[in-house]
């Protein structure tokens, strides 16, 4: 491998997209578990649907206004000679661009769902009490819609870590590292919502509380290994620096915190106290974020 | 489909002239950096720096001296698109912008890029860069618009010393051939970097007297679609456990919840 001089310039609006897109993901594949449990109109179920559009929608124009001539995203999709759909499986960044374009339509039918079942308008026989998740149908919708966002979740560190940069071409865990940073930031979005939420049940509280604890163990195990596995080169590219300074945030602010906060706080646990946890969960998931995606770039 | 064609860098005749520089920009209307004011580098000759967007062929100097500086050698290279018959960033580019022409080359439709710059990511030689003029990925073309009408690229033939040579590639991998077995007999360590072993056979290629290290060529450059099985591996792997860690914890909290509320219940029922 060769040092770079062309860089790409992925800066503050990708490791933003990625961070919005994958709480998002995250948020979305709980909901689907709940739905196979029966409970897809529970509270945090429904809290994730409304919250996963309105990420995916901001995380597609953050990625859109990224690129260096915005105004043509949809060749993206499209082709733009021939119009025939463009997809290349077998390229991240291409396959990545579907499911950023699918996700997000499992997720608008979620989020209205939602607000159907808040009774704020009907269609039809689509109406408060005969919404889509919660029947027959729901889980089929959530395993379809589940899989689309675990496929956000992942496609982002597979991007980086198939390219030829010094530092990502050698962390071959970044796609799983991202996907568990998913989890415990949509876990923690959940949690905060939950927590801020004016009919909060302490039973649900308890549910994602008990869940974040979990998942934010399975993030920081990835990130340790992520560490382990980098090699001499990512070692030089990644703990340094301000990047080195993110990990150790991430650690601390993603991890230690909120597992104090969560664990001592599990018998009966306070609104704030989980709101707290949340918020250091998302503020790990951001650092998390920032270091892998800056850390070649910034080393380069 | 025409036969493969491509470049044979001689780099053992290269003078560093830089008149293949001059010629590409001069063809391709490729714009000055910074507004075209002076910036020396302080390496060497060599003030380009790197291939670019805007620099698609970019002269090389190597000083290699003893540390008694007794003994010297100054190595020069005009690197330039390999133009991959594995091309990397064809591979990669998500908008069908990158192309196949019909003399195996590789060519950025300039039309159709919309800058995302994976391509920039996924090239193992470094050579795509961002035009700013265009705010879209370029690289050379190999002259594709002089190559249709039967004309030599412009850097071949500008290059004054038949460093860079340009033809068929089979034609020029016979000439390189025959070139290193003159060098060998000599005592010079040549031989070509860019065979069927690298990506599948590069249709630009080098004849190069050091390690491809020393001249910035990646030793064993691979194709990013080589890992990306085994990362989507890893990543549906980590979703999995992930995915059932918090959904044994929500069932077992649900399960708890509810022996508490049948207890409850119990209790005012007593």
């Amino acid at each position: 491998m060769i040092d770079r001089v062309n860089h790409v310039d992925w800066g503050a609006l990708v490791y933003l997209e990625m961070f919005v897109a994958g709480i998002a993901a995250g948020a979305y594949a709980i909901a689907a578990i709940l739905e196979l449990f029966g409970r897809g109109r529970s509270p945090i179920a429904r809290a994730a649907h409304l919250l996963t559009f309105p990420l995916m929608a901001i995380a597609g124009l953050l990625l859109i206004v990224d690129l260096s001539r915005p105004e043509r995203f949809w060749h993206m999709i499209v082709q733009s000679k021939t119009l025939f759909p463009m997809l290349k499986p077998w390229s991240p960044m291409s396959l990545g661009s579907w499911l950023v374009l699918l996700f997000p339509a499992f997720a608008f039918v979620s989020f209205v769902d939602a607000l159907v079942d808040r009774g704020m308008f009907r269609l039809g026989g689509w109406r408060h009490g005969q919404t889509l998740h919660g029947s027959g149908v729901g889980p089929v919708w959530a395993v379809l819609g589940g899989l689309t966002a675990l496929g956000v979740g992942i496609y982002s560190g597979v991007l980086l870590s198939v390219s030829q940069f010094p530092g990502w071409a050698d962390a071959p865990l970044i796609p799983g590292l991202f996907v568990a940073t998913a989890l415990a930031t949509g876990m923690g979005a959940l949690l905060l919502f939950t927590a801020l939420g004016r009919r909060t049940e302490p039973v649900d509280l308890q549910d994602l509380a008990r869940a974040s604890t979990m998942v934010i163990v399975w993030q920081m195990l990835l990130l340790l290994l992520f560490v382990l596995t980098m090699g001499r080169t990512g070692f030089e590219v990644f703990l340094t620096g301000s990047t080195l300074l993110a990990i150790i945030g991430a650690v601390l602010l993603g991890g230690i915190v909120p597992l104090i906060l969560l664990r001592f706080g599990a018998a009966r646990l306070r609104p704030g106290t989980a709101a707290l946890a949340a918020v250091m969960v998302l503020i790990g998931g951001f650092l998390v974020r920032y270091a892998v995606v800056m850390g070649p770039q910034l080393h380069g | 489909m025409e036969e493969a064609r491509g470049f044979y860098t001689d780099t053992t005749v290269c003078i560093g002239c830089k008149a293949c520089e001059v010629a590409c920009k001069q063809w391709n209307q490729l714009p000055s950096k910074n507004g075209g004011a002076h910036e020396m580098s302080g390496d060497s000759y060599d003030n380009t720096v790197a291939l670019s967007g805007t620099d698609w062929r970019h002269v090389k100097f190597i000083e290699q001296f003893s540390p008694d500086r007794s003994q010297q050698r100054w190595l020069m290279m005009s690197d330039v698109c390999k133009h991959c018959v594995q091309a990397a960033c064809l591979e990669a580019c998500p908008t069908g912008a990158i192309i196949r022409t019909e003399f195996d080359s590789v060519v950025i439709q300039a039309d159709v890029c919309n800058g995302c710059r994976y391509c920039i990511s996924a090239c193992p030689f470094d050579v795509i860069g961002i035009n700013e003029v265009t705010n879209t990925a370029m690289k050379c073309t190999l002259c594709y618009d002089r190559m249709q009408a039967n004309m030599v690229p412009a850097c071949a033939q500008a290059c004054p010393t038949a460093s860079i040579q340009y033809g068929t590639v089979s034609e020029l991998r016979q000439r390189a051939d025959t070139r290193v077995a003159t060098l060998q007999a000599q005592g010079t360590q040549a031989y070509i970097y860019g065979k069927e072993d690298v990506l599948g056979g590069l249709n630009s290629f080098y004849l190069l007297v050091d390690r491809p290290t020393v001249y910035g060529l990646p030793e064993r450059p691979e194709l990013p679609s080589r890992k990306v099985a085994s990362n989507w591996l890893i990543g549906w792997g980590s979703a999995i456990v992930g995915g059932l860690v918090g959904a044994l914890s929500l069932r077992k909290s649900r399960m708890d919840g509810r022996t508490t509320e049948a207890r409850d219940a119990e209790e005012v029922r007593r």
